[in-house]
């Protein structure tokens, strides 16, 4: 039987960056992915080599929208690393506070996103509106509820005020109390449960053979997590575990995310606990930045961020390499698409949380009688749910 | 506890010059070694490849590659040095390694380096390129790219 070929992208709803896959699919089952990007190449690594350790961070921070505080944390990790230079207690704190905020608000989104490809518009909703009170908190502690420009070589430019410590912690309450109510409400629903479990495996070996990473490969059953891996800032004065599951399947993607917001709570809690009765700087002067190599990475919401730099003793990189977690769980759709129903295939795409927007377009395809008709993944992914919630 | 040494001694015959410094360990490799290295810090020691970094130098065009040692959250980088700017060319490790394909693909088409058995040596950014793309994008050149457009 021939194969047939369904586009997805450029710029697709699916994918906020502008990525291209071709699904092959043979009748309703994919065979094979073919990946392309580079639609949005920005140059980021070249223009950092014009500016100063200090201008990169922000730069760096609007890579990505959702993480931007992982790419300035990596940078300043792989810059302080040239010299090995040490930073104060209280930064620490500061610094994986506002780390753990993030996964809490990049999380929820994936879930709502989620909630959203499969037809649970109320997850959607829900899970954003719980998203707003972290981007609050962003506010209350860096004036800005995205590209916060906290990081700093040395050290963080803002602190945490004692005094906003108490409603810091009651804006947490609140959101774990509403996590755990998402969390019990999908772990009963029998639909959800037949529309994730075993779709869009990606086993341990395929795991590890792409070099996949974070949550991706996490709930593959691989160990990996920066923050316990090579404990910086102050996650080896912080309690909390790693989440590993071993399905590998879109359900398991989801449960290892959303158990993670919890862990990312508790770290918080310390955090904002340790911020209220400890003082101190927040930044070592740093004079100068000999002449090596650094590499600095941070266990962003979607996986490891590396950066690396090389210096000559200027104020600025000779090189600076850039890695995004997607440019390596990307590629592992080839693996976890093959062999599933072009109406998961959506699903299963948006698992390893590449980035998506909420802009809704179809595709136009034509058949081999040049009559022209479109396929909505979205629409199928949705009716497939439906057809699964009647059944029940 | 990383195990640098422990890799350093039984690589010793393979690796160059070694830069080394808390849980990073830079070396030089020759390139008829980097798949041996390459097979045996992914699948001896059970390392990650991260990403690769390809630059310019005065030396050449270099190859850094960036292997972590999750259980140690150590890192050892071989780099390859292609003193022959006018045809940087070197082994790909892909062969053993399935998540360098795109770093390769992307090095190939930013420094013009050709890697010698990459399964899928076609652009990975500039594929679909209005523009046809002759000459690589951070390398003043006049290397000609391999690739689609370019036979």
């Amino acid at each position: 039987m021939d194969k047939n070929v369904i586009p997805v992208g450029p710029y697709h709803p699916l994918l906020e960056e502008a990525e291209y896959f071709t699904l092959k699919v043979d009748g309703e089952t994919v065979v094979d992915v073919d990946l392309e990007i580079g639609w949005m190449h920005r140059g980021h690594e070249f223009i950092s080599e014009g500016k100063t350790f200090t201008q990169s961070i922000f730069l760096v921070e609007r890579i990505c929208g959702i993480c931007s505080t992982s790419h300035p944390l990596a940078f300043v990790h792989a810059v302080e690393d040239v010299d090995n230079i040490e930073i104060p207690l209280r930064a620490r704190y500061v610094r994986t506070l506002i780390g753990e905020l993030e996964r809490i608000h990049s999380h929820l989104l994936w879930l709502g996103l989620a909630g959203h490809f499969i037809g649970y518009d109320t997850l959607w909703m829900w899970a954003w509106k719980y998203r707003e009170p972290v981007l609050q908190m962003f506010e209350i502690i860096s004036g800005n509820r995205n590209h916060y420009g906290i990081m700093r070589v040395g050290g963080v430019a803002k602190d945490v005020n004692p005094e906003k410590v108490k409603p810091l912690h009651d804006v947490l309450d609140d959101i774990e109390k509403k996590t755990n109510m998402i969390a019990k409400a999908a772990k009963d629903d029998p639909v959800l449960k037949s529309r994730l479990k075993g779709v869009g495996i990606l086993s341990k070996q395929e795991a590890v053979d792409y070099c996949a990473v974070g949550p991706t490969a996490r709930a593959s059953g691989v160990h990996i997590d920066v923050r316990k891996d090579e404990p910086k800032d102050a996650y080896d004065l912080v309690e909390f575990t790693e989440i590993v599951t071993e399905n590998g399947d879109v359900f398991d993607k989801t449960v290892v995310r959303l158990l993670e917001i919890f862990e990312s709570i508790k770290i918080c809690r310390q955090c904002l606990n340790k911020l209220s009765v400890s003082n101190g700087s927040i930044i070592n002067k740093v004079k100068e930045i000999s002449e090596g190599e650094g590499i600095g990475r941070y266990e962003a919401p979607r996986g490891e961020v590396f950066h690396y730099v090389r210096t000559d003793g200027t104020n600025r990189p000779v090189r600076h390499k850039v890695r995004a977690p997607s440019y390596v769980n990307i590629p592992t759709f080839k693996a976890s698409c093959k062999g599933i129903p072009i109406a998961d295939a959506l699903i299963t795409l948006a698992a390893v949380d590449p980035c998506y927007c909420c802009t809704e377009r179809s595709l136009k395809l034509v058949d081999k009688n040049d009559n022209s008709f479109t396929l909505d993944l979205l629409e199928l992914s949705r009716e497939k749910t439906e057809k699964i919630r009647r059944s029940i | 506890m990383d195990n640098s040494q422990e890799f350093i001694s039984e690589m010793d015959d393979k690796i160059g010059k070694i830069i080394e410094k808390p849980r990073r360990l830079f070396f030089d490799a020759e390139n008829e070694n980097i798949l041996e290295v390459a097979e045996h810090l992914f699948k001896k020691m059970g390392c990650r490849l991260s990403t690769a970094t390809a630059q310019e130098t005065y030396r050449g065009i270099e190859v850094l590659y960036h292997f972590s040692e999750d259980k140690t959250g150590s890192y050892y980088c071989p780099r390859i040095v292609m003193k022959d700017k006018s045809n940087p060319k070197m082994n790909s490790i892909s062969s053993v390694v399935k998540g360098a394909e795109w770093i390769e693909r992307e090095m190939m088409e930013m420094l013009g380096i050709t890697f010698d058995g990459h399964p899928h040596p076609e652009p990975l950014l500039t594929g679909n390129h209005p523009k046809e793309i002759k000459t690589p994008w951070r390398f003043n050149t006049n290397v000609q790219l391999r690739g689609r457009n370019n036979g």
